[in-house]
């Protein structure tokens, strides 16, 4: 049997993100600051740290120092993401767009997948949209019908970390943390490369631009 | 008088009933299509007060008189009208509360009984109406102005509702409880109505609207929040459009790595089985046991298998029936004994004919071909062991040499 520290510490050294959806108690223990404290040690012995992102939402191991070894993991992480980030945010305003409430996807979000397939196959522009980004080598897609298509995506958002179906027998998936981190390391290269992103947008939108 | 009044409203409310199925249409669009009525019907609600026609070049509408007593009764979530005028009903009760006591002080009972029901009605009118205004703007928080579909729609529904609550506690601010606890007097009516019954809605829907302020200001705080991640979303794809070859400096390459990019990979691997820990046999030998089974489920499984194959035809190669050397020289043996027709030891033909066999070997083989003889040929020789019994353990004889001969 294994302790919840434990189980925390064994999540955490698999590389997992943890969050409210994810894993509720595991984060309900994070969040008390002396459980933490007492991980960390265990962490430290592995070089290894415990990271919050999203305003201290979601928890993830991180390296304590990074020497020539991590640091060549983390880049091939990072050419990882970066690639995976056009896939991803195009998925993302496709959901809203789609989903009546116009709201974006965000931690604890329910998307049904029937409903959402309701829509995209009645809106020609939003089955195109799919069309072009289940063929992306993230979600590598190669069926030619709607229906697989979705599938394929959903499934690879699952294995991928972002999304999770609680319940097997249902279609409903939630948003975990590690959106959260998404949309994080988007605002972190807004303002790194200065692209002010908001201001292209809101400039778009008063061209009348169609997004 | 009242007789009047009653028929006429009576009429009135008739034709409300009559007529019904043309307020609702005119309540769910807005306007009339005259031509789906007669115009006879039509100007007889217009008469009425029911319709009118704000302009000649307009379609009839709804009343808003009317319009207020459905949205109120139907407690339809459209309703965003919040009546704060709560001033100038004030001063309305203050003058009712002045002519009833007037009628009190000179003894006219009939005329203050009349202004003391007038007043009543004011009262509660009025503490109806705050009661009314505060669900209005609850029942649009409780759906997150889900009438409206688009984040900036909720927003802009979101700050009418927040003015809405500020006027209406401004408005609440014109409540003065000494002043109208100086007109109630020592009246012990006039105070249930102005003091106590007033207060207590006042309280209460102070309480509720910074409720519902603290609320709307949450609910702004959210909306902003998805705007604003809707916006980084269509920016970011925006970019990528205009410049699809952009790519991020690698953070990872800096010499402080931001946290949000140190993300260590997962190190865990699964443990060992340990065969050597007694408490885990059970365990282990399920788990072999099921594992066996998958094995085989998943044969059969394999549709591989299953497969149709294509048969090679074609002729196979020979096989080489080449007998062993040292089972020739057993067959030479034989025929040299059949030749020479004299008993012959088995170790001097050896010996003899310089074989490079193990001895033992030989001896077994002699033994072995002899056996296999089958019974006739084996009836033309005589095979004859030579050797001793074991020195400790009886029944065991140790052959040292034999000797083939013909019977």
């Amino acid at each position: 049997m294994m302790t919840e520290q434990g189980r925390v510490l064994a999540k955490l050294l698999g590389g997992e993100f943890i969050c409210q959806i994810t894993d509720e108690d595991g984060w309900r223990f994070l969040k008390s600051h002396d459980n933490a404290q007492q991980l960390e040690p265990h962490l430290n012995m592995l070089n290894r740290t415990l990271s919050a992102t999203a305003e201290g939402e979601v928890f993830f191991a991180s390296y304590q120092t990074i020497t020539d070894d991590e640091r060549k993991g983390l880049s091939q992480q990072f050419q990882d993401t970066t690639s995976a980030l056009v896939p991803l945010v195009e998925w993302l305003v496709l959901v809203q767009q789609a989903s009546e409430s116009d709201v974006p996807v965000t931690m604890g979000s329910a998307i049904r997948l029937s409903e959402l397939q309701g829509i995209i196959e009645d809106t020609p522009a939003y089955a195109e949209q799919l069309e072009k980004l289940s063929r992306y080598r993230l979600f590598g897609s190669t069926s030619v019908n709607l229906d697989g298509q979705m599938k394929q995506v959903f499934k690879r958002l699952t294995d991928m970390g972002y999304l999770i179906k609680p319940n097997p027998e249902k279609q409903i998936y939630l948003a975990t943390g590690k959106i959260e981190h998404l949309y994080e390391m988007i605002r972190f290269i807004d303002e790194t490369e200065s692209l002010s992103l908001s201001e292209q947008a809101d400039a778009a939108i008063s061209q009348g631009s169609l997004l | 008088m009242s007789q009047v009044l009653q028929e006429a409203g009576t009429r009135l409310l008739n034709a409300l009933g009559r007529h019904s199925d043309i307020i609702m249409a005119a309540y769910i669009n807005g306007s009339v299509s005259e031509r789906d009525y007669s115009a006879k019907t039509l100007e007889q609600l217009a008469q009425l007060g029911v319709l009118w026609r704000p302009d000649p070049q307009s379609d009839l509408r709804l009343k808003s008189a009317v319009r207020s007593l459905l949205e109120g009764s139907l407690q339809d979530e459209r309703n965003r009208t919040i009546n704060a005028n709560i001033g100038a009903a004030l001063a309305g009760l203050k003058t009712l509360a002045a002519h009833y006591k007037e009628s009190l002080h000179f003894g006219r009972y009939t005329e203050a009984s009349s202004y003391m029901g007038e007043l009543t009605e004011h009262v509660y009118q009025l503490s109806e109406s705050l009661s009314n205004s505060v669900r209005v703007v609850f029942s649009r928080i409780n759906n997150e102005f889900g009438y409206v579909a688009s984040v900036d729609a909720k927003i802009r529904e979101n700050e009418l509702a927040q003015g809405q609550v500020t006027e209406l506690l401004a408005q609440l601010e014109c409540f003065r409880f000494d002043e109208l606890s100086d007109i109630a007097g020592s009246n012990r009516e006039l105070r249930h109505l102005l003091v106590v019954a007033l207060q207590q809605r006042f309280s209460k829907a102070a309480q509720e609207l910074s409720v519902a302020q603290a609320r709307l200001l949450d609910l702004m705080g959210r909306f902003r929040e998805f705007q604003g991640k809707t916006r980084l979303l269509k920016g970011f794809l925006l970019h990528m459009e205009q410049h699809p070859d952009f790519t991020p400096g690698n953070y990872a390459g800096l010499s402080q790595v931001p946290s949000l990019f140190n993300q260590a990979q997962g190190m865990l691997k699964p443990a060992s089985a340990d065969v050597n820990r007694v408490e885990h046999e059970a365990d282990y030998q399920q788990i072999v046991a099921s594992l066996t089974h998958v094995h085989r489920r998943k044969q059969q499984d394999d549709d591989a298998h299953k497969a149709a194959q294509d048969i090679d035809v074609s002729e196979q190669s020979r096989v080489a029936l080449d007998k062993d050397p040292l089972q020739k020289a057993v067959d030479d043996f034989f025929c040299d004994v059949i030749d020479s027709g004299q008993p012959m030891s088995a170790l001097s033909y050896y010996a003899g004919k310089d074989l490079t066999f193990d001895q033992e070997v030989w001896l077994y083989q002699v033994i072995g071909g002899y056996q296999s003889l089958d019974d006739t040929n084996k009836a033309f020789f005589a095979l004859d062991t030579h050797g001793e019994p074991d020195k400790v353990f009886d029944g065991n004889f140790y052959i040292n040499d034999i000797t083939v001969g013909l019977r």
